[in-house]
Parts: structure tokens; C-alpha cells; sequence
């Protein structure tokens, strides 16, 4: 079996494991994947959350603070995340102490994802039936109850839908942070498959990223389909 | 006289358009007593909406010397928190149900008892008892998307009652649904309104659910209440255009009039013949009164139209006739009626001579 493997990919073979390896590879791509799936998600739901409820229908309709939201995430969603990885240098450096490796892509991967996230949470919540929320305002409850029990719990199916979409959005950018620096499948790919025409090693890295997406999409769909009940 | 369980005074909505102020609600005063089934009609657009939202203050009036008051309580000067305590004290139900999607039947009507202060075991026994108060027992664990129009309202009605409020506001509850669904909502709500001592303010444009249950109506257009009152006495005794349009579209008198008009023998009449609207009320409806018209007088009555509508428990009913007779006979005809407490509209008189051969 192993002479088989070794036969048709020699290299995925030979830089499987250590330093630089597609196994280490691997591991930085879910662990760049999983922070930035925890923080810039909260950051961009909390983000998206506020958009909804400060609109000019919103239980708290406020137009300076939905203003100032609204162009912050316009003009973080309209930088390029090629040009973000550079520009977070500075503030990566403060916040993380350094600007490599998985961890050092982190801050850029999150600035570009909350952004991203909190459109697709304002897109989707907006959608709950204004009638809903107006019931829950008439039963006497506070703009917290509110957003937990019917947006949260109403909008559920289509966010678990929006974020699976931005998981795998996410997974696309770590290979891109991964490619100037921050490791990963994606840097193992350009690095090792591409730049030294070691073919099998690109193709076992996309294979690997692809199975990926896969099983979020599925697990995702399986989850979005039990709480749907509409 | 009872002191009214909701007493809003001069309410004006204003909503700022682009170009231009709505004025949806304009000067409104409205007081509902305790028990009342309140029937507030008008067209799309009337207000009616706008102004049973402010009952709750969802809506706040735009000027600042109205009042709202609920139960005794000045809402306009409650903390948001008091507001919130006393909305609970206020059913509402919708057009569109309102109800969540995620949640089964039993959850949506849990849902309403969240801030209360039961048990989890009482909050399940209240549930099970207002499923059951609106028949959808064995409904309790589907979903929304599997329950008819007239079901879902149902959870609606279970949902808005489930804190004991004293009130129940319903904006066009029933218009999304059929005739005969329609009419067992109403006839729900009417119970309700019995057994709970509910006090129910109901929006509609159909003439037919006000008929139905309420005892009072008040009819709106273009944000003011143009007339109300009993709703014996505004059948009755319309004074509104709008009002007398309203009954019609129940009553179809005003497009049966226009109609006899046109028929020739009417457009002819002969002197001694007239085209008369009756109307008449509870206890003389009993009087063989046409018989006696003739056995008295010796003239006779055709009946060209008639309707009749039991109002709380009162027939009240409307007869276009022609009467002829001789000039003399048919003027007392007329007073003979009259002194019968049977309401004599005279619409058109004969003026063509009986021809003589
Ligand atoms: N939030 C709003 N902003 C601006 N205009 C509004 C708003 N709500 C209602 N209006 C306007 O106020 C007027 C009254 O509306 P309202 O919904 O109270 O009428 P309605 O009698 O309930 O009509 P319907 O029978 O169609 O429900 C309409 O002209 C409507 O366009
Ligand atoms: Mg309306």
C-alpha cells in the first residue's frame, strides 16, 4: 500500500509529516479556520445583529449609529484581502506580537471575515417577519428577548446557511493568508506543489481542502434542515 | 355610565413623508368600555391600524397634548420597562397570524408566558388549557406551516389571551380567511368576550364580522372617526355616507333601491301609489302590519325588497314597498305606521293619473 502511495506521489509522501509538512499543513489550516470562524464570527453577528436592529425599521432604530456601522463594514468589505494582509502588519503586530505563521494571520483573516459575516446576519435577520417581531413587542418584550428568542431563533435555518458559506469563504482566505506567510494547505500548495512543479503535492492540497468544504456543507445542510420548519 | 377601560383623547399620527405629512390618525378620541366588542370599520388606508397601535403605544401619537389611557394607567408616562408590563395586559392578534416558524404550537403559545412568573409546570398546564380553550389540543406539537389559516389564528387568539389580558385588540384578524372559518373566529372571540369578561376592540372592513359580535362601532376614514355609536343605533339610523355605504354592502338596500328605481311601473307610479323605504325594529317586526294596511284601509302593499338582520338578539329589518290606494287611504296608511313605531320613508309619490276608460 505504502509502495503504491509512494509510487504515484512521491512527494505527498516524503513531506507528509515534520517541519513544513502537509500533516502540520492541515492543522494550521483548521486552527487558522477555527479562531477566525469563533472570533470574526461573534464580531461580524454582533456587527450584523446591531445593522438590523438600528435601521430605520429596527426595534432600535438609531440612524447615527446604524450610519457609522454601515460604512464601517462598507469600506472593510471594499478592501481587497490581499491588500488586508498587509495592512493589518501594524496592527497584527500589536495585537498578536507577530505577523507569521498561522497565528500572525489571524488578525487580517478576522478583519476581512467580520465585515463579510455581519452582511450576510444583516441580510438574513432582515428577513424575519416584521409582523413576528411586532407580536413580540406587543407580548412586552425587551429588545434583548427580542433578538435572542425570535431573531436568533427565527432567522436560524438561513444563518446556519450564511455561515456555512462563510466558513468555506473562510477556508478560501487561510489559503490565501497561507500563501503570503500565515502556512497552511494553501501555502504548502504554492510553496511546495506549484513553485517546485511537485504536481501531486498541489493536487492531494486541494483534495484535502475540498474534503473540507464537503463535510461543513453537509453537516451544515443537516443541521439547517432539522431546525427549518417552515 | 361605566368608566372606559381604554380612553384615548385627541390622537393625531403624522408620518413624515418625503414630500409631504400623513396625517393617519387626525384628532382621534376614542373611549371603549369594559366588556365592549368594539368594532372599528374603514377602508384601506382609514388608520384604523395606526389607531388601535397606539391602544399599546407600538405606535405614539405625534402630538404632544394626547392622552392614553389603559386600565386607569397613563401609558404615555411609563419607563419603557412599565410599558412593557402593562402591554401584556393587551392581546393583540394579526392579519397574518404573526406566529414563529421555528416553534411548535405548544412553543408559540409558551412563548407568550416567558416573562411570567409560573412554574415551568405551570406554564405547561396553561398551555395545555389555552390549546384547549381554542380547540387545537391535539395540535400542540405541529408546526405552523402544518396548520390551516383558521387554526393558526387559533394559536394567535391562545398566544394573545395566554397572560389573562383585559383586552384584545384584533386588526383584521379575520381577513385573511374564508366566510365560514371567518365566522368561527368571530364566534370565538365572541365567547371569549363572554366567559373572560375580554374587552375586544376588533378592526375589519367587513361589515359582517361587526354585525356579527360587536355591540358598538365606530367608523373611520381618512384618520378621523367620522360617526359611532350602538350598533343597533348605527344600523338603524345611519348618518355618515360612509356608514350608510358600510351597512349596504350587509344590507344591500342602497343598490336594491337603485335598482327598483329603474323599473318602469316605479318610474310611473300612479297618484295614490308610493315607492316607500320601512324600517323597523325588535317588537313591531311581530305586527301583521301589512294585513292590517289592507283590512283597514284597503290598500295594498308590494313588497319589492326586504331585509332583515337579527342585531343582538333585535330583527331589524328594512322593506322597500310600493303602497297604493286611493290619495286619501294611503296618507293614512302612512300615520297608521308611523304611530306603530315603524320607521316611514317616502321616495317617490305617484303623479300620473289613473287612467280612465
Ligand atoms: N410606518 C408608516 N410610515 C408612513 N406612513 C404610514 C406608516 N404606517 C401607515 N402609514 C400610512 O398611514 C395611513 C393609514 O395606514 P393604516 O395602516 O393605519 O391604515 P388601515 O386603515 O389599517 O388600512 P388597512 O385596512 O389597509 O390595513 C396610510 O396612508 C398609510 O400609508
Ligand atoms: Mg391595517
Amino acid at each position: 500500500m505504502i509502495n503504491f502511495l509512494t509510487k504515484i506521489m512521491p512527494n505527498v509522501i516524503d513531506n507528509w509529516s515534520g517541519d513544513n509538512g502537509i500533516l502540520l499543513g492541515i492543522w494550521q489550516t483548521l486552527y487558522m479556520t477555527f479562531w477566525t470562524t469563533l472570533i470574526g464570527g461573534v464580531l461580524g453577528l454582533i456587527l450584523g445583529i446591531a445593522l438590523v436592529v438600528t435601521d430605520q425599521h429596527g426595534i432600535l432604530a438609531n440612524r447615527v449609529v446604524y450610519n457609522i456601522l454601515d460604512k464601517i463594514v462598507n469600506i472593510l468589505r471594499s478592501i481587497p484581502f490581499v491588500i488586508l494582509l498587509a495592512v493589518a502588519f501594524p496592527l497584527t503586530q500589536i495585537l498578536v506580537g507577530t505577523t507569521i505563521g498561522p497565528k500572525g494571520a489571524l488578525v487580517p483573516l478576522i478583519l476581512g471575515t467580520a465585515p463579510f459575516y455581519a452582511r450576510q446576519v444583516q441580510n438574513t435577520l432582515v428577513q424575519v417577519d416584521s409582523g413576528v417581531i411586532e407580536s413580540a413587542e406587543a407580548l412586552g418584550y425587551n429588545p434583548w428577548t427580542i433578538i435572542t428568542s425570535v431573531y436568533l431563533r427565527e432567522g436560524l435555518p438561513d444563518l446556519i446557511r450564511t455561515s456555512v458559506l462563510t466558513i468555506i469563504s473562510i477556508i478560501g482566505l487561510t489559503a490565501m493568508a497561507g500563501a503570503v506567510g500565515g502556512g497552511g494547505l494553501g501555502y504548502i500548495a504554492i510553496s511546495k506543489g506549484y513553485q517546485r512543479y511537485q504536481n501531486d503535492i498541489t493536487l492531494v492540497c486541494t483534495l484535502l481542502i475540498l474534503v473540507l468544504v464537503f463535510v461543513i456543507q453537509a453537516l451544515g445542510d443537516l443541521w439547517a434542515r432539522k431546525v427549518d420548519h417552515r | 355610565m361605566a368608566e372606559p377601560i381604554i380612553d384615548l383623547k385627541n390622537i393625531c399620527v403624522t408620518f413624515k413623508e418625503d414630500q409631504r405629512d400623513v396625517h393617519a390618525v387626525d384628532h382621534v378620541d376614542l373611549q371603549i368600555n369594559r366588556g365592549d366588542i368594539y368594532g372599528v370599520v374603514g377602508y384601506s388606508g382609514a388608520g384604523k391600524s395606526t389607531l388601535i397601535r397606539v391602544i399599546n403605544l407600538l405606535q405614539r401619537p405625534t402630538n404632544a397634548d394626547a392622552a392614553v389611557q389603559v386600565n386607569g394607567t397613563d401609558l404615555l408616562n411609563l419607563k419603557a420597562s412599565q410599558l412593557r408590563d402593562e402591554r401584556r395586559k393587551i392581546g393583540m392578534i394579526f392579519q397574518h397570524f404573526n406566529l414563529m416558524d421555528a416553534l411548535s404550537i405548544a412553543d408559540n403559545v409558551d412563548f407568550a408566558l416567558k416573562k411570567s412568573n409560573l412554574s415551568k409546570a405551570d406554564r405547561k398546564k396553561r398551555v395545555a388549557e389555552l390549546l384547549e380553550l381554542v380547540g387545537l389540543t391535539d395540535k400542540a406539537n405541529d408546526f405552523p406551516s402544518q396548520l390551516s389559516g383558521g387554526q393558526k389564528q387559533r394559536v394567535g387568539i391562545a398566544r394573545a389571551i395566554a397572560n389573562r389580558p383585559d383586552i384584545l385588540i384584533s386588526d383584521e384578524a379575520t381577513s385573511a380567511l374564508d366566510p365560514k372559518t371567518t365566522v368561527a373566529i368571530l364566534d370565538l372571540l365572541a365567547d371569549l368576550n363572554k366567559k373572560l369578561g375580554l374587552t375586544v376592540v376588533l378592526i375589519t372592513h367587513e361589515m359582517d364580522a361587526v354585525k356579527r359580535i360587536c355591540n358598538r362601532v365606530a367608523v373611520m376614514e381618512a384618520g378621523r372617526l367620522v360617526e359611532t355609536g350602538d350598533l343597533l343605533q348605527i344600523f338603524s339610523q345611519p348618518e355618515a355616507q360612509l356608514t350608510k355605504d358600510f351597512i349596504d354592502t350587509t344590507t344591500h338596500l342602497e343598490s336594491a333601491l337603485a335598482a327598483v328605481k329603474q323599473q318602469p311601473a316605479i318610474a310611473h307610479l300612479k297618484v295614490g301609489s308610493v315607492l316607500v323605504q320601512l324600517g323597523y325594529q325588535g317588537a313591531s317586526t311581530d305586527q301583521p302590519l301589512i294585513t292590517e294596511l289592507y283590512r283597514r284601509f284597503e290598500v295594498s302593499a308590494n313588497i319589492l325588497y326586504g331585509n332583515l338582520e337579527i342585531l343582538q338578539n333585535t330583527p331589524v329589518g328594512n322593506l322597500l314597498v310600493v303602497l297604493s290606494g286611493t290619495p286619501k287611504h294611503t296618507e293614512q296608511a302612512l300615520v297608521f305606521m308611523k304611530e306603530q313605531r315603524v320607521s316611514v320613508k317616502v321616495l317617490e309619490k305617484g303623479t300620473e293619473e289613473v287612467a280612465h276608460d
